[in-house]
C-alpha cells in the first residue's frame, strides 16, 4: 500500500493549512475563493476551525487600548448600513433567538459528543472498463464532487460528459461536460439529487456533448453511489 | 438587543444591523480576541489594527454565522485570527520574532496546559500529544503565533520542504485521531 494522501486527504489538509494560517497570501486567497462555490471544502474549512479552537485559549488575554471601540464604530459610521432584513414581529424576533440558542445549545453538544449526525454522505470511485479507479465521486444533499484519481485527457476531438441514473430509471440525465484541464468537478443539487444506487457514469461524446441529450458514446468510467462509511 | 443575551443571539442581531449588539460583542470578547491578536501579531498597534478588521468583518459576516458549525466564540476567534493573518502577511510576517514569550520548545507544555480547561480542548491535547514533537511544535507555532512554514522551518532549524511534509502529516494524523 503506497502512503499517498487521498483527493480527500488532500483536500483536507489544504483546509486545514488554511486554518492554520501557513498559506501564503495568494494560496489563502484562492482557498477563501474556492469556499465561496464548494460547500465540501467550507465545510472541511469550518470542520478545522472547530478542531483546532481549543488551541485559541493558548494565547493570553490582554487588554485591548482604550479607544479602540470608537475608532470600529467611526469606521463602521462611514460604510454603507447593512441591507435590511425582512421585518418580524416580536413573537418570531423571539422565537428566533430562541432557536439560535437551542442551536447553539445543540452545537455544544454535538462539540463533546462527535461524530455529528451528517446529513448522508455518498460516494462511489468510478473504475475504467479495466477497473482501474479513475474518479473519486463524494455527493450529498448539496451536489456532487468529483475528484480526478488518474487524469487522463479525452481526446482531442472528443469531450467527457457525466451523467446520473436514479435508481429505476432509464434515462440517464446528464450533468454536464467535464473541464478538458479539470482535476476536479462540482455539480450543484439542482441539476440532480443523490441517492444511494445512482449511477454516475463518464462517456465519450462529440465536442460540446451529446447531440440528443442522450449518451452516444462509449462508457469511459462507471460507478454506483453507496453510503461513505466513517470518515 | 439585551447585551447579557447569547453570543449567538448578538451575532444574529448584529447581522440585523444592530451597532449595539456588535459593542456588546466588542465589550464581552474583546480581551480575550485582542490577546489571539496580539499573540500572532506581538505588536500591540497591529493587533489592535487586526481586531478593528476583524469587527468590520464581522459586522458585513453575521449573517454567515452558522451554530451548527461550531461555538460562537470559536467563530470569532477565527475571524480574528484571519484578520491578524491577513495583516502578518501585508506585512511580510515581519514581525519581531526575538519575543521570549515566542520561543523554544521549553514554551511547549505549558501551552499544552491551557487546553486541559475544558473536554474538547483534553481531547485535542491527547490527539496533539500523539504527534512526532517537531509536527507538534510546528503547529502550535503556525496557529497560535502565525508563524509561516519558512518561519517554523527558521525556528525549529530544519528544511523548508520537511516543516511542509510534518504539518500536513500531522494534520492528518490530528483529524483522524478527533474523527
Amino acid at each position: 500500500m503506497s502512503d499517498r494522501p487521498t483527493p480527500e486527504e488532500e483536500r483536507s489538509a489544504l483546509a486545514g493549512e488554511y486554518v492554520l494560517g501557513t498559506l501564503d497570501a495568494r494560496r489563502a486567497r484562492a482557498v477563501e475563493r474556492a469556499m465561496a462555490e464548494d460547500p465540501a471544502l467550507a465545510a472541511e474549512v469550518a470542520a478545522w476551525e472547530a478542531r483546532l479552537a481549543p488551541l485559541q485559549r493558548v494565547a493570553p488575554p490582554e487588554a485591548p487600548p482604550p479607544g479602540l471601540w470608537d475608532r470600529i464604530n467611526d469606521s463602521l459610521g462611514e460604510a454603507r448600513p447593512a441591507p435590511p432584513r425582512p421585518r418580524r414581529d416580536w413573537l418570531w424576533k423571539g422565537w428566533s433567538f430562541g432557536a439560535s440558542a437551542v442551536a447553539a445549545g445543540l452545537a455544544l453538544l454535538l462539540l463533546v459528543r462527535p461524530p455529528a449526525p451528517a446529513p448522508e454522505r455518498l460516494m462511489t470511485v468510478l473504475l475504467t472498463s479495466r477497473e482501474q479507479p479513475a474518479w473519486l465521486v463524494e455527493a450529498g444533499p448539496e451536489g456532487i464532487r468529483l475528484a480526478a484519481l488518474n487524469r487522463q485527457p479525452a481526446p482531442e476531438d472528443r469531450a467527457l460528459q457525466l451523467w446520473a441514473l436514479p435508481p429505476g430509471a432509464t434515462v440517464p440525465v446528464s450533468l454536464g461536460l467535464i473541464p478538458r484541464d479539470g482535476g476536479s468537478v462540482a455539480v450543484s443539487a439542482t441539476a440532480i439529487r443523490p441517492e444511494p444506487g445512482m449511477l454516475i457514469e463518464i462517456t465519450l461524446e462529440p465536442p460540446g456533448g451529446s447531440p440528443t441529450g442522450r449518451p452516444t458514446g462509449p462508457i469511459q468510467f462507471i460507478g454506483r453511489l453507496a453510503p461513505a462509511r466513517g470518515s | 438587543m439585551d447585551g447579557e443575551a447569547p453570543l449567538p443571539a448578538l451575532i444574529e442581531a448584529i447581522a440585523a444591523g444592530d451597532r449595539l449588539a456588535l459593542r456588546a460583542v466588542y465589550m464581552r470578547e474583546s480581551t480575550r480576541l485582542f490577546g489571539i491578536a496580539t499573540a500572532i501579531l506581538r505588536d500591540r498597534d497591529a493587533a489592535a489594527d487586526a481586531l478593528h478588521d476583524a469587527f468590520l468583518r464581522l459586522a458585513a459576516r453575521a449573517r454567515q454565522f452558522d451554530p451548527a458549525r461550531g461555538a460562537a466564540e470559536a467563530w470569532l476567534g477565527g475571524i480574528v485570527r484571519h484578520a491578524a493573518l491577513d495583516l502578518a502577511r501585508r506585512r511580510g510576517r515581519e514581525m519581531p520574532s526575538d519575543d521570549p514569550t515566542l520561543g523554544d520548545a521549553a514554551v511547549e507544555p505549558a501551552m499544552l496546559e491551557t487546553l486541559d480547561a475544558e473536554a474538547q480542548g483534553r481531547r485535542l491535547r491527547a490527539c496533539l500529544e500523539t504527534l512526532e514533537p517537531r509536527s507538534r511544535e510546528g503547529i502550535l507555532l503556525a496557529f497560535v503565533h502565525g508563524l509561516s512554514h519558512a518561519e517554523v522551518a527558521a525556528r525549529l532549524a530544519e528544511p523548508l520542504g520537511t516543516i511542509k511534509s510534518w504539518i500536513r502529516r500531522g494534520l492528518l494524523r490530528l483529524r483522524s485521531c478527533l474523527a
